[in-house]
């Protein structure tokens, strides 16, 4: 059996976290674990996700993921107990959720997560009409659109209201 | 000479006894057949986990689901972290 503890942890931060902000954070993360003898093994950004619910009043947040292993399990639980402290006191404005878990010893690192906001591929108005069956500005559901009687306009009627409006306006302008 | 009584039996019954003699398989615990299955139980699966959250966003149970009662615990709780997290959603009604 190995004597090598793993961990993980996922922050969630606020969504307008700025670059210096997640440095200043990551290197506050690693230098607890340093204090402790801990060997930090990864720190990623997931990036910006939109969140299942509001947490304080934010729709969107970005997450974190960071990993380390412990090897002096004397002083584990004051690492654990300093890294709450991090995450929920000194940084209780930027930090909004976290949660550390252990990881299994004989257990892969990969793992999956759903792709984040900056991941998914920036879809232009077009697209999203065409993937939702909709119609822009001047096409066949603004043709069709209903009058003010409430009727749909066919071909013709909307012709002919058109030939009329532009009637009407040469009236005025003589 | 007495004719014996012939109980009725009820179609309840029946489809029951039918249902209970069929060749069909039982549900199957996903996680149990593979280890890559069981190594995709994680909090951080969201699109995994909501497989097994109803449209009320409450947890499957395993009758339907036919996790075996292990996999259903440990399922459990990754939900619960997960909806900590802010990756699920407690119900399907949350407002601000």
């Amino acid at each position: 059996m190995s004597s090598v503890l793993r961990y993980e942890a996922l922050i969630l931060t606020v969504p307008e976290l700025t670059a210096d902000e997640a440095s200043r954070l990551e290197s506050q993360f690693e230098q607890t674990l340093t204090q402790h003898k801990a060997n930090p093994i990864s720190f990623e950004r997931w990036g910006k996700y939109h969140l299942a619910y509001p947490v304080r009043n934010n729709d969107y947040g970005v997450y974190f993921l960071s990993r380390f292993e412990v090897t002096n399990k004397d002083g584990l639980q004051t690492l654990l107990n300093d890294l709450h402290t991090l995450f929920a006191v000194k940084n209780t404005e930027l930090v909004m959720r976290h949660v550390i878990c252990r990881l299994d010893a004989n257990a892969s690192l990969s793992y999956n997560r759903p792709d984040s906001l900056e991941e998914a591929p920036a879809r232009d108005v077009d697209t999203f009409l065409k993937e939702n069956k909709m119609t822009g500005i001047g096409g066949r559901g603004d043709r069709f659109r209903s009058g003010r009687d409430g009727r749909r306009r066919d071909d013709d009627q909307y012709e002919e209201a058109a030939i009329m409006e532009e009637v009407d306006q040469d009236q005025e302008e003589a | 000479m007495a004719r014996k009584a012939k109980l009725k039996v009820s179609t309840r019954l029946l489809r029951k006894k039918a249902r209970r003699s069929s060749f069909s398989t039982g549900k199957q615990c996903r996680f149990c057949s593979s280890d890559a299955q069981e190594a995709t139980l994680d909090y951080k699966n969201g699109s995994m986990l909501r497989g097994f959250i109803t449209e009320r966003c409450k947890i499957l149970p395993s009758r339907i689901s036919g996790n075996c009662a292990r996999h259903q615990r440990a399922l459990a709780t990754e939900i619960k972290k997960a909806r900590i997290m802010a990756l699920l959603p407690f119900t399907s009604s949350h407002t601000l």
